[in-house]
């Protein structure tokens, strides 16, 4: 995991927002794991693997390596005699989502702003783009 | 979220998590810094994946939102309450006296902030409030303990349920404790005087206010900006209500009630918001489980 998670990616980065991307987080189920939890208390098994489309096994794969990180925990119960499992987002997890996705769209503007850079410009006269 | 193809082979094919077995979309920084070629065409899915990301956010939040019922519940319990707004019935003291003064029958504790002016309301609201406040707490908490087991997702109702219970707990024991002379060593206690709410408590509708308090910190826990609008005018009819008659308004309406009911306006101008804006909120979150 990315030590300087949680900070803003240009401060995490000394510059470009690439160095403020998790490896851990920076991957799609993943990271719409810790987006789903950041939006409830806790969110169950059942919801996270039909929200995202996953197997069981892909799922529990996933949150293996994101509570190994410390990012969600994973807590382990019953609902009557079905067992039931709940997965909550740590204050680390909450930083670590909010870097990613501060460093996501600091990307996204930069690359913006260079295919704004890269479109053909206009001969200076000439309006309509004519040659001269 | 559909399964995402661009992701190594070896990777989610086989059941392991992409970042464990290789590298994933745009891993490298190299990839993300260049912003031509092939890192450009991967930069080019980041707007998606944010779109993904923020569309998930939007679906649980949907999904998560139960708020019409703890509206509906207060309203209802709001409505219940009206026979304690009656205003006792005047009566001569001593007898044949030809001096008039409201029949009030107050007694146990001292709970002007549930229970309003002695004269002005029916003496047991106060503990009308404190069974309505607390019992509909519970009630919310089981409601939202149920909600969370349906559909696999926990709204953080505790600051909600906390906020209210320490309100009402806070408007029970800050009167009588105030009011502490002895021993001489609890006199600083008069100092919680500074603690009253002036002239929030004198129609019995501070309660109102406590249970403004607790939607908003319910519309912070459920993340809605309806719940907040809802708040913001339920704090506002709870307001009017405390400080204002509002029977003058309905008069102009056309509503006049008779000398003893005319707290009922005040009482059922916040229900009435409840009402509304919990069957609105049923209807929108069953119409958008429905489309889900």
């Amino acid at each position: 995991m990315n030590a300087a998670a949680g900070l803003p990616p240009e401060q995490a980065s000394g510059g470009h927002p690439t160095n403020g991307i998790d490896d851990t987080v920076h991957q799609r189920h993943r990271l719409g794991i810790l987006t789903i939890t950041a939006e409830a208390r806790r969110a169950d098994f059942s919801y996270l693997r039909e929200a995202l489309g996953l197997t069981p096994g892909n799922l529990s794969r996933h949150l293996t390596v994101l509570e190994a990180a410390g990012l969600v925990q994973v807590e382990k119960g019953y609902a009557g005699r079905r067992p039931r499992t709940w997965v909550r987002i740590t204050g680390q997890g909450r930083a670590a989502l909010a870097a990613e996705l501060a460093a996501l769209t600091e990307l996204v503007r930069r690359h913006r702003e260079a295919q704004g850079s890269q479109r053909p410009r206009i001969a200076d006269g000439d309006v309509h783009g004519r040659r001269r | 979220m559909a399964e995402d193809p661009r992701e190594p082979a070896g990777g989610e094919a086989h059941g392991e998590p992409a970042a464990e077995s290789g590298p994933g979309p745009a891993d490298t920084p190299a990839e993300h810094a260049g912003l031509a070629g092939e890192s450009g065409e991967r930069l080019g899915s980041q707007p998606e994946l944010l779109g993904e990301m923020k569309a998930l956010r939007r679906r649980a939040r949907v999904a998560r939102h139960a708020y019409w019922f703890p509206l509906v519940l207060f309203g209802v319990l709001t409505c219940a309450s009206v026979p304690f707004y009656i205003q006792p019935a005047f009566r001569q003291v001593p007898a044949g006296s030809g001096i008039f003064v409201r029949a009030s029958s107050a007694t146990g504790p001292w709970l002007p902030f549930l229970g309003g002016s002695p004269g002005l309301v029916q003496s047991y609201l106060a503990y009308y409030w404190i069974v309505a406040l607390l019992g509909g707490l519970v009630l919310t908490q089981l409601w939202y303990w149920w909600h969370a087991r349906r559909i696999g997702l926990q709204t953080p109702a505790r600051g909600y349920l906390l906020i209210t219970t320490v309100l009402t707990v806070l408007a029970v024991v800050i009167p009588p404790l105030s009011q502490v002379r002895s021993p001489h060593w609890l006199r600083f206690m008069h100092r919680l005087q500074v603690l009253w709410p002036g002239d929030l408590v004198i129609r019995g509708t501070f309660p109102f206010l406590i249970i403004a308090v607790g939607l908003l910190a319910l519309a912070w826990a459920e993340r809605s900006r309806a719940l907040t609008v809802t708040a913001v005018v339920y704090t506002g009819a709870a307001l009017l209500a405390s400080l204002y008659d509002v029977s003058n308004i309905t008069y102009r309406l056309g509503w006049n009630p008779p000398p003893s009911g005319q707290s009922l306006p005040s009482v059922l101008l916040p229900a009435l918001v409840l009402l509304v804006a919990g069957a609105g909120a049923f209807a929108v979150q069953r119409l958008h489980r429905t489309t889900a």
